[in-house]
C-alpha cells in the first residue's frame, strides 16, 4: 500500500517543504580533478620547443668546444663554453628543470667527448671527478641565478603593470562621486585587465539592485547571465561574503564567478565575471581582488559622503526649525495682544463704546484670529514637509477639485478682489497631496490679495503640458521687481514694508509653497504679467488612469 | 420658531460656549455633554434631532461614540475634528457619521451644515426617501425602477457607472460619502486605481448634472475625504 505508507524521502520532503539540495562531490570526482590538474602541469613542463632549445644548446656548445679543442685550447675554455650553454638554456626555456638537466648532460657530454680516453664515459686523470662536480655546480648555479633573475624581472614587470592599473583605477575612482560612475570605472578597468564580460550589482537596503552588464565587445544581450539561478548565486555571495559560482566549489554550475565588493566593514555589491571555460589565473585573480578592494573603498567613501550630507541636511533643518520657532513666538505675540486686549476692552468697558467702535474691535479680533488660523495651517504643512515623504500622501486627484476647494478657503478679503478660475478643456488628474496643494494655492492667492490694490484681478488657469499640469496664478498688481524675485522664496522674507499688513507677514507662505511643489517633483516659478503684475506658475505630475468599468 | 433639538458634545468649554451661543442666537434648542459617556446617555434619553460630536473626547474615542449610537439610532451626527485628525475624519464617516466640520470653523459654516441636515430630515425622513422608487432633488429626478435620470425633464445620458454613482449619492443625499465607501459600493473593492477612476467618473457625471456654470451645484467635493450630494430647494 504505497499510498498509505510514505517513503522516507516523502517524509523528509513533508518535514522540510523547501529543501536545498547540495551535491557534495565524492572521491571520484576529486580524483578526476586532481589528475587533470596534474596532467596539465606536466604538459606545461615538458613542452617541445623548450626541449629542442635545450638539446640545440648542448649540441652548439659541443660543436664550439670541439672547435676549441681542435685549436688546442685548454679544457677550461671548453668547460666555460658548456657553462655558457647552460646559462643560455636557462634564459630561453621556461622551467628550471631544463637548466638542471642541461647541467648534468653537459658534464656527461664533456666527459664523453673531451676527456681522455675520448668517446668513453670514463676518465683517467684523478682530478676529473672534481672538475666534473665543479663544472656541474657552476653550470647549475649560473642557470638557477639566471632563472631567478628572469623570474624577478617578470615579476617586476607584472608588478609594475599591476601597480599602473591599480594606480589608474585609484585615480579614476577618486575623480568620481556617483555610485553608477564608480561601478562603470571599475568595470572598465577590469575589462581592460582581463578582457572579460562582467555584471555588477550594488547592494541597497539589504538587497541587490538589478545588475549592470558590461561587455568587452559592446554587446548588450546578457539574458543568459540574468537567470534566477545566476541572481541567486549573486545574492548568496552578497549574504555570505564569499566568492562562489563558476570555477569555485560553491554553486559551481553558475555561468559567472561571483565575488563580493567589500571592505572590512561591509559588502557593497557583487561582481560576476563571465568565465566561459577560461578560469582566472593567479595574477588576474589577485589584481581583480585589489581593484574590487579599491571599488569597495570608493563605494564606502561615497556612502560616508552621502551620510555626511544627510547629517548636514538634518542640521540645516534643525536650524531652520529653530529660526522658525523664534520667529513665530515673536510674531504670535502681536495678534495675540490685539485679540486679548480687544476682548478685554469689550468685556470691561463694552457698554461705553459706540456701535462703530465695537464693530471695529470685533473686526480686529476676527482678522487677527484668522491670521493665526492661517499661520497654524502653514506651520502644520511645514512640519509635514519637514518630516519628509512619509507624511506626504500622494493620491490621484482632480486638479479642478483641488482649486475649487482652495478657493473656498481664501480669506474674506477676496470680496475686494476679483478672483477668476478658468479651467482647462482637458480633465486633468494629478498625483498630489491634495491638502498641501490646497495650501499652496491659498498662500499664493492670499499673497496676491495682500500685495495688490483693491479691485485687482487674480486669474487662475490650468493647462496640461506633456506629463505636467501647470497652474498659473496671475494678478495685475504692481508686480515684483526682478531683484526681489529670488528672495520672495526665502524664509522670513516679507515684501515692501509700506503695505499696512506687512507686519503680519511671517514670510513663510511662498517658501513653503516652493518646498511643497518641489516635494511633488514640480517647479514653482515667478514671472511678470503684462502689462503689469506677477504670475506664479507651478507644475505637478499628471496621472493617466485606466478606468475601472 | 425653530424647534430642532441639537446635542453638543464638546469638552472644551470656550468652543462649547461658542456653539451654544450660536445656536441660541438662531433659535435652536440644545443639550450639552462634555464626554462620551454623557453623550450616549443624552442621545438615549432625549433623542436629539442632530448630534454635533467632537472627536477628541477625554474619556473615549469619538468613533466609539458613533458606533455605540449607531447600534440603535440613525440620528444625524456631524463630527467636529481638528485638522490633524484628517484620517480619523474618514474613519468616523465610515463608522456612520453624516458630515464633518474642521476646527477652526466659522459660525456660518456650522449653521450651514445644520441647515443641510435639517433640510434632509424635513425632506424625507431619510428611509422613506430611499424606499420610494423616485428621487427628486431640485431639477434632478432619478427613477430607480426605470433606471433613468432626468434633469429639467430631459433624460440624462449616463454610463452605467455614472448612473450607479448617481444612485449611491442620491440614496445618501446630504451625507458625506468617503472614497472608500463609494468605491466599495461601485466596484466591490477599494484600490488606488478605483479612487482615480472615481474622480474621472465623478467629473463626467458632474459635467452632465451641472451643465451651465450658473446652475445649482448638486455634488460637493470634500478634498481628501469624499463626495456628497447636496439637497437643493
Amino acid at each position: 500500500m504505497k499510498e498509505n505508507k510514505p517513503t522516507l524521502t516523502e517524509k523528509l520532503i513533508a518535514q522540510a517543504p523547501n529543501p536545498d539540495v547540495h551535491i557534495i562531490p565524492g572521491s571520484t570526482a576529486e580524483m578526476v580533478y586532481r589528475e587533470k590538474k596534474a596532467r596539465s602541469k606536466t604538459e606545461h613542463l615538458w613542452n617541445v620547443p623548450d626541449m629542442f632549445k635545450s638539446v640545440g644548446m648542448i649540441i652548439a656548445a659541443t660543436l664550439l668546444g670541439h672547435g676549441f679543442w681542435k685549436l688546442g685550447m685548454s679544457e677550461a675554455n671548453i668547460i666555460m663554453v658548456y657553462i655558457l650553454g647552460v646559462l643560455i638554456t636557462a634564459v630561453i626555456t621556461t622551467h628550471q628543470i631544463y637548466s638542471l638537466i642541461a647541467s648534468v648532460v653537459s658534464v656527461i657530454v664533456f666527459n664523453f667527448f673531451f676527456t681522455e680516453p675520448r668517446y668513453t664515459l670514463t676518465a683517467y686523470e684523478k682530478d676529473y671527478p672534481i672538475t666534473f662536480i665543479t663544472m656541474f655546480i657552476a653550470a647549475f648555479l649560473t642557470g638557477s641565478l639566471a632563472i631567478r633573475l628572469k623570474r624577478q624581472a617578470k615579476q617586476a614587470a607584472q608588478a609594475a603593470y599591476r601597480t599602473k592599473i591599480l594606480f589608474d583605477t585609484n585615480q579614476l575612482l577618486e575623480g568620481v562621486r556617483e555610485r553608477e560612475e564608480i561601478v562603470t570605472v571599475t568595470a572598465t578597468q577590469l575589462m581592460k585587465l582581463m578582457n572579460r564580460d562582467m555584471l555588477i550589482s550594488l547592494a541597497e537596503n539589504d538587497a541587490l539592485e538589478p545588475p549592470k552588464f558590461f561587455s568587452v565587445s559592446g554587446e548588450t544581450d546578457c539574458v543568459e547571465y540574468l537567470t534566477e539561478n545566476e541572481r541567486a548565486v549573486a545574492f548568496w555571495v552578497y549574504k555570505n561574503n564569499k566568492h562562489a559560482g563558476a570555477t569555485t566549489d560553491t554553486l559551481s554550475d553558475a555561468k559567472c564567478l561571483y565575488l563580493s565588493i567589500r571592505t572590512s566593514n561591509a559588502v557593497y555589491g557583487v561582481v560576476g565575471i563571465v568565465i566561459q571555460d577560461k578560469p582566472l589565473d593567479a595574477f588576474e585573480n589577485s589584481i581583480l581582488l585589489s581593484i574590487l578592494g579599491e571599488c569597495a573603498l570608493a563605494l564606502e567613501n561615497e556612502k560616508n559622503a552621502r551620510e555626511k550630507a544627510e547629517a548636514a541636511l538634518v542640521a540645516q533643518k534643525e536650524q531652520l526649525r529653530a529660526n522658525l520657532l523664534r520667529s513665530i513666538s515673536h510674531d504670535l505675540r502681536t495678534p495675540l495682544t490685539s485679540i486679548s486686549g480687544n476682548a478685554s476692552n469689550l468685556l470691561s468697558n463694552g457698554e461705553k463704546f459706540d456701535a462703530e467702535t465695537k464693530q471695529q474691535l470685533y473686526s480686529d479680533i476676527y482678522d487677527d484670529s484668522m491670521w493665526l488660523i492661517n499661520l497654524v495651517e502653514n506651520l502644520l504643512s511645514v512640519t509635514r514637509i519637514e518630516e519628509g515623504q512619509l507624511n506626504i500622501r500622494m493620491q490621484v486627484e482632480s486638479l479642478d477639485e483641488i482649486i475649487t476647494e482652495a478657493l473656498q478657503h481664501i480669506s474674506r478679503k477676496k470680496v475686494e478682489h476679483r478672483i477668476v478660475f478658468r479651467t482647462s478643456e482637458d480633465f486633468i488628474l494629478v498625483k498630489a497631496d491634495a491638502r498641501l496643494i490646497v495650501q499652496v494655492i491659498i498662500n499664493i492667492v492670499d499673497n496676491a490679495i495682500k500685495y495688490t490694490q483693491k479691485n485687482s484681478e487674480i486669474v487662475i488657469t490650468t493647462k496640461k503640458k506633456q506629463d505636467k499640469a501647470l497652474v498659473c496664478i496671475a494678478d495685475n498688481g504692481p508686480g515684483i521687481p526682478d531683484d526681489r524675485k529670488a528672495s520672495v522664496f526665502e524664509m522670513f522674507y516679507s515684501g515692501a514694508k509700506s503695505i499696512a499688513d506687512s507686519r503680519r507677514s511671517l514670510g513663510l507662505g511662498l517658501p513653503l509653497c516652493k518646498s511643497i511643489v518641489t516635494a511633488h517633483g514640480g517647479k514653482l516659478e515667478l514671472t511678470d504679467n503684462t502689462p503689469q503684475g506677477a504670475i506664479f506658475t507651478f507644475s505637478l505630475p499628471t496621472e493617466e488612469v485606466d478606468l475601472v468599468e | 420658531m425653530n424647534k430642532t433639538l441639537i446635542l453638543i458634545v464638546e469638552d472644551d468649554r470656550p468652543v462649547q460656549n461658542l456653539m451654544t451661543t450660536t445656536l441660541k442666537a438662531h433659535d435652536y434648542r440644545y443639550l450639552t455633554a462634555a464626554n462620551g459617556e454623557a453623550a450616549i446617555l443624552e442621545v438615549s434619553s432625549h433623542n436629539p434631532d442632530i448630534v454635533l460630536l467632537d472627536l477628541g473626547l477625554p474619556d473615549m474615542d469619538g468613533i466609539e461614540v458613533i458606533k455605540k449610537i449607531r447600534t440603535w439610532s440613525n440620528v444625524p451626527i456631524i463630527i467636529i475634528s481638528a485638522r490633524s485628525e484628517d484620517s480619523d475624519k474618514v474613519e468616523a464617516l465610515d463608522a456612520g457619521a453624516d458630515d464633518y466640520l474642521t476646527k477652526p470653523f466659522s459660525v456660518e459654516e456650522l449653521l450651514a451644515r445644520l441647515r443641510v441636515t435639517e433640510r434632509r430630515l424635513a425632506a424625507g425622513q431619510g428611509e422613506q426617501q430611499t424606499a420610494s422608487s423616485v428621487f427628486v432633488n431640485g431639477k434632478l429626478r432619478v427613477d430607480y425602477s426605470a433606471g433613468c435620470a432626468y434633469l429639467e425633464g430631459e433624460e440624462l445620458h449616463l454610463t452605467p457607472i455614472e448612473y450607479k454613482l448617481l444612485c449611491l449619492l442620491s440614496k445618501n443625499v446630504g451625507k458625506v460619502l468617503t472614497h472608500t465607501f463609494i468605491t466599495q459600493n461601485i466596484w466591490g473593492h477599494s484600490w488606488e486605481n478605483d479612487v482615480a477612476s472615481l474622480r474621472v467618473f465623478m467629473a463626467t457625471l458632474r459635467k452632465k448634472l451641472e451643465q451651465n456654470s450658473d446652475s445649482v451645484q448638486y455634488i460637493q467635493t470634500h478634498v481628501g475625504v469624499g463626495y456628497r450630494m447636496l439637497k437643493v430647494e
